[in-house]
């Protein structure tokens, strides 16, 4: 314990930093899974091809990126950025998807039949029904995103992950147990936010349970197995 | 024990019409508009990929400010034939005419803003307060937040929904509140047509009769040009003006006015459709008003046994009713019975058989009256005024030359070509 306190310094620089990691990638695979997403519901040929990529994405190892990519962006925070916001798409694509599929058909259709244009229905009906699945997406990409960032460290950029290959390096188990610990408390926070998150942006669903879709528990699956993965 | 007026079990939903099968005169300014057609059909087929004909040829001629119900099996193209006006499906030959205008020329969205819709399942957003759900036209036709909220209260007062559900989502509702929303939000914009797609199918059997007695009061209020789509011919013959019966494949079979409909069904298949006791069931379209009912043997409890059988003899019947001193039913008097006892006692004290159903003269119909009859220990059934006081008295016989009455004034009038 003391040996953090005295380390207070180093322990918050590398937590901000493993943050700023974390989350960016999936801010930006947000922004380019959302219209992604309503691409592929609306011409649902794109939808087939769009999966695949998302597999791949999903089935790079991060490490072989790292090392291709150090060639274009070199030791800069993109290096890690860019993988972890590949794994992000491969998690948020689908669950966008099938958010909007959720939509129940009679709403669609009584939304057409006021006269909703189809932009306006996708932004003002679709979109906010799809919120509790996408929230599910982000929380998997979230969670995930946190525990990934560690590996960036075997290039030097890996937030907390820098006391695990230093405690190793020096012998030095402590070390090893506060970040880990310290991932652990922000990957929890992080998803309580988005827990909150959804609660404030689905007031609808206050009275019912979410229903869990099958995509959903895919999404779980396919996160926390990433997660062991590393 | 006692029954109220309540029990009687017939009660038309539409007693006004059940006259001469128009509406209530002096209640439309529409009146001398009416037969102008606000919708028209012209020659219009739908044909889908791979060859089926969901709508073939269809000519259609939809008047203002009425009730139009398309009815058929599934698969008839019904629902394609209501969708085609506003352009949720466009059709692969002919034009529909909307109040003369080719619906194709106006922008789908613009159109559809213009014509309310309801849908099975309610189709409300379940993202929207009640308020929201219902100010969904206005707010998309660009009004303010506060004025489309207020006309959404407006509506809810006029289907008949609780204040207090303003502010409530859609999961919080019954079926039934639901339906009455979505019919409220299909109103917002006040547009002159409204398409119910099967808007009663998914409630229970209760609600569904209130919500068609809603219906028909608040196009009664309205005047709009309604066309609803069911497979439910009970359904149909209550609610439309207009009842077109659809083929199993794309083509009408017959349009008429219900009554009409029961009275003279083009063909087997129209008949078969209208199922097996159609006959009885158009009686619903006649008034009880029209019987000639006996008066003479309704006779207070106080009266004396002796006046009570010198006016069944005149009147040539075995039984007298016997009502309190506010003419409401209490049983009937059997003649014979009356025979056996002294004459200066009074009826309060005899044995009386309950009088059984009522049925009321100004509102009811011939069917209601014939149900009362028929249910009626003695063969004579008892209508009543609104306060459930007895007016007369009705029989088998009686009932016969009113529906022979009703009948001579159908044909007098024609069955309308369809």
């Amino acid at each position: 314990m003391s040996w953090a306190w005295d380390n207070r310094a180093l322990l918050a620089h590398y937590l901000v930093q493993h943050l700023y990691l974390a989350l960016l990638p999936v801010l930006f695979g947000t922004i380019v899974a959302v219209p992604v997403g309503i691409m592929c519901v609306r011409y649902r040929w794109t939808w087939p091809p769009i999966l695949s990529l998302t597999s791949i994405f999903y089935a790079l190892p991060s490490i072989a990126l790292f090392v291709v990519l150090i060639d274009y962006t070199g030791l800069t925070d993109w290096t890690v950025i860019i993988p972890l916001t590949l794994f992000s798409l491969s998690v948020l694509i689908p669950n966008v998807v099938d958010g909007l599929r959720s939509v129940p058909p009679p709403v669609r259709q009584a939304a057409d039949a006021m006269g909703f244009g189809s932009l306006r229905r996708v932004i003002r009906v679709e979109l906010p029904l799809a919120v509790p699945v996408i929230i599910a997406g982000l929380r998997v990409a979230t969670v995930s995103s946190i525990s990934l960032v560690s590996v960036g460290q075997l290039i030097g950029i890996g937030g907390l992950g820098y006391f695990f290959i230093d405690g190793v390096q020096r012998d030095f188990p402590t070390e090893i147990y506060t970040a880990l610990i310290l991932i652990l408390i922000l990957a929890l926070l992080a998803d309580t936010l988005l827990v909150l998150l959804r609660r404030w942006l689905t007031p609808w669903e206050a009275g019912r349970r979410v229903r869990p879709g099958s995509r959903i528990l895919t999404a779980t699956w396919r996160g926390s197995s990433a997660g062991d993965a590393v | 024990m006692k029954r109220t007026i309540q029990d009687a079990v017939y009660v038309n939903p539409r007693p006004e019409r059940a006259g001469d099968g128009e509406r209530s005169p002096g209640t439309m300014d529409a009146d001398d508009e009416r037969g102008h057609a606000l919708i028209t059909f012209e020659s219009v087929t739908k044909r889908y990929p791979g060859g089926t004909v969901a709508v073939d040829d269809l000519n259609l001629e939809i008047p203002d400010g009425q009730t139009m119900v398309l009815v058929g099996p599934s698969g008839c193209g019904k629902t394609t034939t209501l969708r085609m006006i506003n352009r949720l499906i466009d059709p692969s030959e002919g034009r529909i005419l909307l109040d003369g205008r080719d619906v194709a020329q106006t922008e789908a969205s613009q159109l559809r803003r213009g014509i309310g819709y309801v849908i099975q399942q309610s189709g409300l957003f379940p993202h929207r307060t009640i308020e929201d759900n219902i100010a969904t036209v206005p707010l998309l036709n660009g009004w303010p937040k506060a004025r489309a909220r207020n006309r959404a209260r407006e509506l809810m007062d006029l289907v008949g929904l609780d204040p207090a559900m303003t502010r409530r989502y859609p999961y919080q509702l019954s079926g039934g509140q639901q339906q009455r929303v979505g019919v409220a939000r299909a109103l917002a914009a006040d547009p002159p047509v409204l398409l119910m797609d099967e808007p009663f199918s998914a409630v229970d059997p209760i609600v569904r009769a209130s919500l068609q007695d809603e219906l028909i009061r608040l196009q009664a209020e309205l005047h709009k040009t309604v066309v609803l789509v069911t497979h439910d011919v009970e359904e149909a013959i209550k609610v439309g003006d207009q009842v077109a019966v659809f083929y199993p494949h794309g083509k009408i079979a017959q349009i008429d006015r219900p009554e009409h409909l029961l009275g003279s069904p083009v063909d087997d298949y129209v008949e078969n459709f209208l199922g097996f006791d159609r006959g009885i069931r158009r009686l619903g379209f006649f008034p009880a008003s029209g019987l000639d009912l006996e008066t003479e043997t309704v006779l207070s409890e106080d009266a004396t046994i002796e006046k009570a059988r010198q006016a069944a003899k005149r009147a040539g019947e075995s039984w007298v009713l016997v009502t309190d001193e506010h003419r409401l039913p209490r049983g009937w008097a059997a003649l014979s019975e009356l025979e056996t006892r002294d004459g200066q006692e009074t009826l309060r004290h005899l044995t009386q058989a309950p009088y059984g159903h009522t049925f009321r003269v100004g509102q009811d119909s011939l069917r209601a009256a014939l149900d009362a009859t028929i249910l009626s220990p003695t063969g004579l059934a008892v209508g009543v005024d609104d306060q459930g006081r007895a007016v007369g008295i009705t029989s088998y016989e009686r009932l016969r030359a009113a529906i022979q009455a009703a009948e001579e004034t159908a044909d007098g009038q024609g069955a309308r070509p369809s």
